[in-house]
């Protein structure tokens, strides 16, 4: 060792020192946080746990039947089947999506490709508002205002120019499935939004000037560099906004008419997974019923783990960067 | 080492987030007495919570379905259904007893816009209305109940409860009493696998959708029809008289009742045809009280129950609830003694 | 000599530029339309009685009523719900960044993003079916379904922020003989308390509007007011939706002035949050 001590060889050598010793503020921390980390995943498994273990004696009952039976019978036949809700939320969700999806998209084009820099900040701020409205309030003015609407001008509307569609068939009425897949786009914009937002802004500028620099309209060099270098992300987020739809209770039973049917008309009432759940688990009188309901859960987390998980996965392995912020 | 601690450490985080929830959710403050279940009964309720000073008294209409859950899984000191409690819901709920305490009628709301009198309708229809077999105002069967009505081209929406009903219970009851069809297809029950129409929950949510919607058509607690301004029809009974759920066709109804059976279900739809019924609204219902045999608050419930039995029937007329009979009056009270702390 | 562009293409692009605005515009054109409804109709039931007077139902004759009971339980549900979430989502960060390794990492940020995407209605029945069964209900077990939803907002939120902190700032620290638990308290964590704040404003934000937690785990409450978490206590929320299904035009005006008061705190809070981020991210020197 030199004679001259220079204060960096001198930490140096505190630091090997150190190594060695075992230091108990080091392990508590370290302790804690697994701790709080271990509680939070352990979450998740117990809420898997807890909800199958409700649902057990149906699964037992029912088995795989249960998916494909149209029955809801709480009755004095007791016979229950979740075909019916699966229906209504495939219908309500995917038809949310599709209008939410190519809405939200261009919705992030326009607030990050194509609208005066002056105007981006307001009006991201204002769809981002969307996102602050509650489920509970946009159910409140889907039954009190858009219903009412719906019925006596959408719906007719609809009838009389798309009316040799069975999708538009029907008698217009308040509580449907259309007014619940319009509750449910509004619900998912925000998402599908700011997600898509994030990603147009991750493309690399100088793609995007090369391609304009070789005579592209704008639009074709969106359509060639954005869209090619955001697909997997826009595949993620519009996986997220299903999940987010087919996850959603209080809105959709707020307008949906609380009906176990499959038909083809978007005008009548239906039901679906979540608002089931939400509808009818406090007042089910007897344990078959219960744990039918839970069977119903236990789907509804098989389908929103795998959207989620899916989504992820995409976004980490196909992304290759920071995952992005929702 | 480090194994260790990772296990300590996640034990007791499980352990720690567990018992913080779990203790903590217990405790009561006293004076207060917890009810939930029938939103048949609770306009009842309401005046009873109002008129009755020895114990605070909160009540939730979350639906009978909801009040025999609640009470069995003891989140309540008492639960309120117009169902009578089956064999296997009386051993879920481990030692409850039901308790009939108040007597009224279902109501036949509907929403005709313009129409020139009462609506008259009777089992049968009724029935077809809500298989989905009679589909418009305008059938000619309707029309044949309604000679004098204009009754227009209007497509008819039946409401019926989404959730576990006692008023579901009764409607059922009753149209499966007079209709072998329905009785067939769909049966009696808090709810069933209804044919066609849309699904409201609780009373609240039947009348706001027949309110809301035009062509509708459901049923409810008559105190419903009255806050909210619904018509309702004019049901025939078993006589062939036109009866309304007024004060005389309920008490005309539960005249049927002589002896209560040992469980306490009673029955009064469809009264059959005799003179001492011929005023007698068909569609009319006792409506319990369940109590748990064993309660740390049995006192405070034996007290309010009986105040409920006796003076808090006062309040019922007005809002179309006729004074239980004396011979329920005494079952009541008999069984009420069964509740002990 | 410059070449122009096809005719048809520039139309092309016209008229997908178009679509992009009428898009944005129609969503700014949806929310308008709803915000204004919640406003013109609810601004006229906001006065002293809405935040001080109780619900009367089935009352005889008119009574000012208001809902006082939900306010107070909101804040008091949505309060412990966050000291429940606040240790456990700052400490799981912590854990996130400065000690796991790094497949560890990966599969707990994979959980936690799992865990945000569980749909609030099957938080709600776990919570039930765990705290609920056999002991009442509570605003604590509300309380303890809203820290669910929130966990992993605030971890997300701590954990970038944490991660923003330079490395070397770590490194000097450990250099000049500071522990490891001493460097991360005193030294890392207090710059991310402006991202802390953020995520922890931004997760009250969501959950002050949840209804579907609350609707098995604090529903039966009564018309009087207190504040007891160990009692089922009343919320913004639920009220609003007990509200909408009720035939009463009464109710209605007071769902609207409910729902106005909930947008206009969630839209304060939300606002807070950004600018916070924004300050924190100029006091980072982070140019985005």
């Amino acid at each position: 060792m030199s004679s001259i001590a220079t204060p960096q060889a001198a930490a140096r050598a505190a630091e090997l020192r150190r190594r060695g010793r075992f230091r108990p503020g080091d392990a508590v921390l370290h302790g804690l946080t697994l701790a709080a980390a271990l509680a939070a995943v352990a979450l998740l498994g117990l809420i898997a746990w807890k909800v199958t273990d409700q649902a057990r004696p149906a699964i037992h009952d029912f088995g795989l039947g249960f998916l494909t039976t149209k029955t809801w019978d709480p009755g004095t036949r007791q016979i229950f089947g979740a075909a019916a809700f699966l229906f209504g939320t495939a219908v309500t969700s995917l038809g949310a999506l599709l209008i939410a999806g190519p809405l939200s998209i261009a919705i992030a084009l326009f607030l990050t490709e194509l609208a005066p820099r002056w105007l981006r900040g307001p009006i991201g701020a204002l769809v981002e508002m969307l996102a602050a409205v509650p489920s509970v309030v946009v159910g409140l003015w889907g039954i009190l205002v858009m219903g009412p609407f719906v019925a006596d001008h959408f719906e007719p509307f609809l009838k009389r120019t798309l009316g040799f569609i069975p999708l538009f068939r029907g008698d217009p009425s308040i509580f449907g499935l259309l007014p619940a897949i319009l509750v449910l786009t509004i619900m998912i914009t925000p998402i599908v939004s700011s997600v898509s937002r994030e990603l147009f802004l991750g493309v690399p500028r100088d793609l995007k000037e090369g391609a304009l620099a070789l005579g592209t309209t704008r639009w074709e060099m969106i359509r060639g560099v954005v869209f090619p270098y955001a697909r997997s992300g826009i595949a993620a987020a519009l996986i997220l906004g299903l999940g987010r739809a087919v996850g959603e209770a209080i809105a959709v039973t707020q307008v949906i008419g609380g009906n176990v049917a499959i038909h083809w008309s978007l005008f009548q009432p239906g039901d679906t997974l979540a608002s089931r759940i939400a509808s009818q688990y406090q007042g089910a009188s007897s344990a078959k019923q219960v744990s039918a309901i839970a069977y119903l859960a236990v789907i509804l987390l098989c389908f929103s783990l795998v959207a989620n998980i899916g989504a992820q996965v995409i976004v980490r392995r196909f992304a290759g960067r920071h995952p992005v912020a929702r | 080492m480090r194994k260790l601690t990772t296990l300590a450490a996640m034990i007791a985080a499980v352990a720690a987030l567990g018992a913080a929830t779990s203790t903590a959710s217990t405790g009561r403050s006293s004076g207060t007495l917890k009810g939930a279940g029938s939103s048949f009964v609770a306009p009842l309720v309401a005046q009873w919570q109002a008129n009755y000073k020895s114990s605070d008294i909160q009540y939730n209409p979350i639906g009978s379905g909801g009040g025999i859950a609640a009470i069995t899984n003891r989140t309540v000191d008492f639960g309120a259904s117009d169902a009578p409690l089956s064999s296997d819901q009386f051993k879920a709920c481990k030692g409850c007893v039901q308790i009939p305490w108040a007597l009224s009628a279902t109501a036949i709301p509907y929403n005709i816009p313009g129409l020139n009198g009462r609506l008259h309708l009777n089992a049968g229809v009724l029935a077809d209305i809500y298989l989905g077999k009679i589909t418009n105002w305008n059938s000619g069967r309707i029309k044949a109940l309604n000679r004098g009505l204009s009754l227009p081209d209007l497509k008819i929406t039946p409401v019926y409860r989404s959730d576990n009903s006692g008023t579901s219970y009764n409607f059922t009851d009753y149209l499966a009493n007079a209709s072998a069809a329905w009785k067939s297809k769909v049966g009696v029950g808090v709810n069933a696998n209804w044919p066609s129409g849309i699904g409201a929950p609780k009373s609240n949510g039947v009348a706001a959708a027949v309110g809301q919607t035009k062509g509708a058509v459901g049923y409810v607690d008559v105190a419903y029809t009255l806050k909210n301004h619904l018509s309702f029809a004019a049901i025939q009974n078993k006589s062939g008289k036109w009866a309304l759920p007024g004060l005389r066709g309920i008490k005309s109804a539960a005249a049927l009742i002589t002896k209560v059976p040992a469980s306490g279900e009673l029955s009064i739809v469809n009264p059959p045809k005799a003179a001492k019924y011929k005023n007698a609204y068909p569609i009319s219902t006792f409506t319990y009280v369940i109590l748990p045999t064993k309660t740390s608050s049995a006192t405070e419930l034996r007290h309010f129950v009986f105040w409920a039995l006796t003076n808090g029937q006062q309040y019922g007329p007005r809002l179309l609830f006729v004074p239980i009979p004396k011979v329920v009056l005494s079952y009541s009270e008999k069984t009420l003694n069964k509740v002990k702390s | 000599m410059t070449l122009k562009t096809p005719f048809r293409r520039r139309l092309v692009n016209l008229a997908m530029q178009a679509v992009a605005v009428v898009a944005a515009f129609a969503a700014v054109a949806v929310l308008a339309v709803m915000v204004i409804s919640v406003a013109k109709r609810g601004a006229g039931a906001i006065n002293l009685d809405f935040f001080t007077k109780l619900p009367h139902p089935f009352a005889f004759t008119p009574v000012p009523t208001g809902l006082a009971n939900a306010f107070v339980g909101t804040a008091v549900i949505v309060g412990v719900a966050t000291l429940m979430a606040l240790p456990i989502g700052v400490l799981t960060a912590i854990y996130l960044n400065e000690f796991a390794p790094r497949r560890v990492a990966f599969l707990i940020a994979l959980a936690l993003d799992v865990l945000n995407g569980v749909p609030a209605i099957v938080v709600g029945i776990f919570v039930f079916a765990l705290v609920v069964v056999g002991h009442g209900q509570s605003g604590l077990a509300g309380s303890f379904a809203l820290a669910i939803l929130m966990i992993p907002l605030i971890a997300r939120a701590t954990q970038e922020t944490l991660a923003l902190v330079p490395e070397s700032t770590r490194e000097a620290s450990l250099a000049l003989g500071v522990s490891r638990w001493r460097t991360t308290l005193s030294i890392v964590l207090p710059q991310t308390i402006g991202g802390i704040v953020t995520g922890t404003t931004l997760a009250v934000a969501r959950v002050a509007g949840e209804t579907a937690p609350l609707l098995f785990t604090s529903s039966l409450v009564g018309d009087q007011l207190h504040a007891d978490p160990r009692q089922a206590l009343a919320s913004v929320p639920l009220k609003i939706f007990e509200y909408s299904e009720s035939p009463d035009p009464a109710d209605h005006r007071q769902a609207w002035a409910a729902a106005l008061v909930l947008i206009a705190f969630i839209l304060l809070a939300s606002t807070v949050a950004r600018l916070l981020a924004a300050r924190s991210r100029r006091k980072l020197g982070i140019t985005r």
